[in-house]
């Protein structure tokens, strides 16, 4: 094992034997549970950097493989594989990055037993720093849980409001999401008869022979609507917005920040690349819900008064341009969904740690409850703007290239392969629509909190507690995130590199059901996968041999 | 070259970068580090301007973000339009920063407000240096970013609060356009790069009317040409100096050099209607300003309308004569802004013009700039205003009479209103306390003025520029001049701006009392002018009683639907069958023999009957 290797291990295996050192010695002592927990966040976050920074984008299958395979499940194909590729290493790296923030508000905090808050947050890296570091499909959903069932107990145990009802309906909702896909996964891996149970024994095992497109189509739908409800497809949103607003700072952060990319990424990596016809054929179904994030969402986002819930409501919005760029199902599509991915990570992390410092200063979430705030804390005026204006999609941010990326894609996808203008570019102009209304509500609550005058509310809250700046500590994390933030905004070629290699590779297949530009925009499915269709129809052949 | 092009571009930036991290508490220091920057700024783009041969261009590209087949480049174009534009708000914005050294002298904030400043610089370069339509774009954005964060520097105050996100949604519904405009581009051309862009629209099947007027929505946000314009009066809330860099001389400006940067790409008729679009803005944004009372709204609606003159002559089909009026307009219109400024900065910022009066005794610099301003935006002959708008009157004349009927009505009007601005505030009698107690501005504030004055006089004289600057607008220029009519163009002009000095006279000549004439001489021109047409209130009529209520209904339909009746509503008929069930778990034995029973005669009926088929 070489150092990067230790390196991408160890900022699995470090978090969680942290959050059990804590568990087991350190409920009592505040001090060294923090120093601990420096350390469990830290790693990660390092040797994301490091990682990401020694990757070579021109890698085009997994760097730093980590390969065990003598856990006893090999007859299922079953084994501990760790490893990083194009796609993976920045959103491993964000993970990171999204992780040490959340962890330093939480530090700060003055959360009442923070021992095993600290415990159950840094069990919750772990399981997101392994979710993206894993090859094997098993262990890429368990650590997906790893990282959900924490975030349920924290929301029921420091959550705000109604915690325990809504603590309930996150853990049934998403367990439904993850249980789903889980059933795609398998059903995947069943029908494929794959060696072993991850991401490249798959793609090779439907290159030898390729799935029938009605069992792409049953497999991409239990995969879309599993992970759908992860990500918080329109309609099965609902969760989410309440769901943040009532959970904790920390845990906002890393769930809306990491954790939810994991249906994506999943889509991303798995379900388009091995499901073409399925992708092909579910595409505008994808397209017509992600309009549904972006327009209704959106508009209902505008509509919020609660700092936090519309925060929430904002990143579900989001997620619709995420989901725009899978429908298409094109590489430009998908490559583009992980820039925004990586960018959007960060920029709602950090919309939720301000929301925080906002409430601790104004001691409400009610945005017309405060007003003038930009006077006595113009530091804090300044990042939210910045995470403001990130959010909406203003270049000098990542989520800008995402979005654009996105947008382009969808562009070539209402050619039609005509080179003309087509009726498809309704999903081009209703999706452009977003950007506007992310302007109206990410200004809006910029001028209601900063700007204007200071409401009675809050004149009357100063009184009892003197309204300060952010401190220089507190300034720490907005900082790592907006680093990286800006990064992908001035120079996003620094991340493209890798994740445009990884992807059109893999997505070959699925280009081929494309026309002119490359983009699969109405290919008549049945014939390019005529090798589909008559590998399905010899094994039907073959099973009605058997039978009889 | 390239060393010359990225430290112009950076060095903006660098500074802007310096004051957010460290001098966030060091004002004096910042302010400076921004004049400094600024005069760089200068010197690096004349290097650039005058370091090439003459005509010649200077291109350079890198790869910025490449996925899939999408491939887009950073890369500069210093051909002869950007140069004129380079050289535009490089010396402007130099002599603006030294104006604000005195202007905002006392502000609280001015770390924020140079910072501001500079983020503004770096990105109005990198739209006069983009070599492409993406990377316009995101300056494009990045300009109306550092419009939001200045119009926003009074922020305590709702006016400022307002206008700045009205000034960044607003531009943001054109962007929506610009964008679908680019995106198209991008597919129709396989490019966006304006050299390429430029070889491929010589073929005519690929150019059409709607991606035209798309990417026209950009100009017509940024330009805020009409419908777009409301954002544009609003704005005035920013610092003044603010207004004179950013809404008046470059960014608002920035919309016409984008249409001469793709003229290639227009149609007939888009350019027409362009045109059109451009004249009735001149003409009602005129109208407008007749009424108004803040100095700093006439000048904005002069500004409005003096676009819509640019935008007409692009239009026309002479985009050298639309950037030439946009140089001139950049000087004399600057030069008045900074004069209202310094008006204002003496006068304990008020701004209503019927409380200034007799500042010509108090502040002579300041107003006989100011009158050389004047002179110059109605047209007097042989001032710099009279060669570049007298030539979109003479090519209108020749080309399209219907524009230039607008546009004549425009600038008797312009005529008007601009004499009438200069009689309230620096003629007859102070009309209030605090004109009464002015005095002239300090050096910083009037040594600007004079080099824009002088600029204002002899700007309009082609021949006294470096033939790099001005390359681009000789051929147009020299197209005007072989048009017939220049003599009863030339009577037509001195009518127009004498007939406005006379009105104006007549009406605003010597008044005391702090009540518009106008009201009562004409009461429904006077409120038709005040009303604006109404524009204002229909959009806010839209957005409070037509946008947010639906935006409600929406909420409250989501509450209902996918919350209620979607997740509750499952967890409610899953709960149904478990009372259901609970309900068997009697704990009485009998019941449970009797279901025992029941359940065993069930399964035999079932064997019984089907299950012997298999």
């Amino acid at each position: 094992m070489d150092t990067f290797q230790t390196l991408l291990l160890g900022s699995v295996l470090v978090p969680s034997i942290a959050s059990l050192g804590i568990l087991f010695f350190l409920l009592n002592d505040k001090h060294m549970a923090k120093k601990v927990a420096y350390l469990a966040f830290g790693f990660p976050c390092i040797a994301g950097i490091i990682l990401f920074l020694n990757f070579d984008p021109n890698h085009t299958g997994y760097a730093y493989e980590i390969l065990y395979d003598r856990m006893g499940l090999q007859s299922l194909g079953i084994t501990f594989h760790l490893g990083l590729n194009g796609v993976s290493a920045p959103l491993f790296a964000m993970a990171g990055f999204v992780g040490l923030a959340a962890a330093l508000v939480a530090i700060q905090s003055d959360t009442d037993r923070l021992p095993l808050y600290l415990s159950m947050l840094a069990f919750m890296q772990s399981g997101l720093m392994g979710l993206f570091a894993s090859i094997d499909l098993l262990f890429y959903y368990l650590f997906h849980e790893f990282a959900l069932i924490p975030t349920f107990l924290m929301i029921g145990l420091w959550g705000g409001r109604d915690r325990r009802t809504i603590a309930l309906e996150i853990t049934i909702y998403l367990t439904l999401g993850a249980l789903i896909s889980l059933g795609g996964l398998v059903a995947l891996n069943v029908m494929l008869d794959a060696p072993k149970f991850d991401f490249p024994s798959l793609s090779a095992a439907i290159l030898a022979d390729g799935l029938g497109i009605e069992t792409q189509k049953k497999i991409f739908g239990l995969l879309l609507f599993g992970f759908g409800i992860l990500v918080a497809l329109f309609p099965f949103h609902s969760w989410a917005p309440r769901g943040y607003e009532a959970a904790p700072t920390s845990v906002s952060m890393l769930h809306a920040g990491v954790l939810k990319k994991f249906g994506l990424y999943g889509l991303v990596q798995l379900a388009l690349p091995l499901l073409p016809a399925g992708g092909l054929s579910w595409g505008p179904y994808i397209l017509w819900l992600a309009l549904g994030n972006i327009l209704i969402v959106g508009a209902i986002t505008v509509a919020q008064n609660n700092l936090k819930s519309m925060i929430g409501n904002g990143s579900v919005m989001h997620m619709g341009y995420c989901f725009l760029g899978l429908g298409v199902c094109s590489s430009l599509g998908a490559s583009a969904t992980i820039m925004l991915m990586c960018a959007h990570g960060l920029s709602v992390s950090l919309m939720f740690l301000l929301a925080n410092s906002i409430n601790q200063r104004t001691n409400t979430l009610e945005m017309n409850e405060m007003g003038g705030l930009a006077a006595k804390t113009p530091l804090l005026a300044c990042f939210f703007a910045a995470a403001t204006f990130a959010t909406i999609g203003l270049p000098g941010f990542g989520n800008f290239w995402g979005e654009f990326a996105i947008f382009l894609s969808l562009g070539g996808y209402g050619l039609d392969g005509s080179g003309e203008v087509t009726e498809k570019h309704l999903f081009l102009v209703l999706a452009a629509l977003g950007i506007i209304i992310s302007a109206i509500f990410g200004l809006r609550a910029m001028a209601r909190i900063f700007f204007g005058e200071q409401s009675e509310e809050l004149s009357a809250h100063e009184k009892k507690s003197k309204i300060n700046d952010l401190s220089f500590a507190e300034s720490i994390p907005a900082v790592l995130i907006l680093l990286p933030l800006v990064f992908i905004g001035l120079w996003p070629k620094g991340i493209s590199e890798g994740i445009d290699i990884s992807i059109t590779k893999r997505y070959e297949l699925l280009e081929k059901g494309g026309s002119n530009y490359g983009l699969p925009s109405c290919c008549p499915v049945d014939q390019v996968f005529k090798k589909s269709v008559t590998n399905q129809s010899q094994s039907d052949a073959k099973n009605v041999e058997e039978r009889k | 070259m390239i060393q010359v092009a990225l430290s112009l571009l950076f060095l903006p930036f660098i500074s802007a970068a310096v004051t957010l991290c460290f001098l966030r508490k060091h004002g004096n220091i910042a302010a400076l580090l921004s004049v400094a920057t600024a005069g760089g700024i200068l010197a690096f783009s004349s290097l650039l301007i005058f370091g090439g041969e003459e005509g010649s261009i200077f291109t350079w590209s890198t790869t910025w973000f490449a996925l899939s087949d999408m491939h887009l480049e950073f890369g500069f174009l210093v051909d002869s339009p950007a140069k004129t534009l380079l050289f535009v708000v490089s010396f402007i914005g130099l002599l603006i920063h030294i104006f604000s050294l005195g202007y905002m002298a006392d502000d609280e904030a001015k770390s924020r407000y140079f910072g501001g400043l500079s983020i503004f610089m770096f990105s109005m370069i990198g739209i006069t240096l983009a070599d492409n339509l993406i990377m316009i774009f995101v300056f494009w954005e990045l300009v109306g970013f550092s419009s939001y964060l200045l119009i926003a520097h009074y922020f305590k105050t709702d006016d400022a609060a307002k206008a700045s996100r009205k000034a960044f949604i607003v531009n943001r519904v054109g962007d929506f356009g610009f964008l679908l405009g680019i995106i198209f581009t991008y597919w129709i051309f396989g490019t966006v790069n304006l050299q390429e862009l430029e070889a491929a629209s010589l073929d005519p099947t690929l150019t059409s009317t709607l991606l035209c007027l798309l990417l026209a929505c950009g100009f017509i946000g940024k330009s805020a040409q009409f419908p777009l314009h409301v954002w544009l009066p609003d704005a005035m809330a920013g610092p003044t100096p603010v207004s004179a860099l950013i809404h008046a001389a470059t960014m608002v400006a920035a919309g016409v050099f984008l249409l001469i940067r793709i003229d290639f790409l227009f149609t007939a008729e888009a350019l027409k209607l362009v045109g059109l679009l451009g004249a009735v803005m001149g003409l009602y944004a005129g109208f407008c300003a007749l009424s108004q009372r803040d100095i700093k709204k006439v000048l904005a609606y002069s500004t409005l309308s003096q676009l819509g003159y640019m935008a007409a002559a692009f239009g026309l089909g002479l985009p050298g004569i639309a950037l030439f009026h946009l140089m001139t307009h950049a000087f004399f219109k600057a030069l008045m802004f900074l004069g209202s400024g310094s008006v204002i900065h003496a006068c304990h910022h008020e701004q209503d013009i019927f409380a200034y009066g007799g500042l010509r005794k108090k502040m002579p610099i300041t107003a006989y700039t100011f009158l050389v301003g004047v002179l110059a935006i109605s047209g007097v002959h042989f001032l710099s205003g009279y060669f570049s708008k007298d030539a979109i009157l003479l090519g209108a004349y020749n080309l399209d009479f219907v524009i230039f009927l607008i546009l004549y009505v425009g600038a008797i009007l312009t005529s008007v209103y601009m004499f009438r601005l200069y009689f309230l505030t620096f003629c007859g009698e102070a009309r209030s306390k605090s004109s009464s107690a002015a005095y002239e501005s300090t050096i910083f504030m009037t040594a600007p003025l004079l080099v824009l004055g002088f600029l204002s006089v002899v700007g309009g004289f082609v021949a006294l520029y470096p033939i790099q600057i001005v390359e681009f607008l000789l051929p147009d220029i020299e197209r005007v001049a072989n048009m017939p009519n220049h003599l009863w163009m030339n009577i037509l002009g001195l009518f127009a701006w004498v007939g406005g000095l006379s009105i104006a006279w007549k009406i605003y000549g010597n008044i005391t009392s702090t009540e518009d004439p106008l009201s009562e001489k004409s009461p429904t021109l006077f409120n038709l002018s005040r009303s604006k047409l109404f524009f204002d209130e229909i959009y806010s009529f839209y957005i409070q009683r037509i946008q947010d209520p639906f935006f409600r209904f929406l909420e409250i339909m989501e509450l209902l639907f996918i919350s209620g009746l979607m997740v509750r509503g499952s967890a409610g008929v899953a709960a149904l069958f478990a009372l259901l069930g609970k309900s068997f778990y009697s704990g009485k034995i009998h019941s449970y023999s009797f279901w025992f029973v029941i359940g065993t005669i069930g399964f035999l009926t079932y064997s019984i009957l089907f299950g012997a088929n298999s």
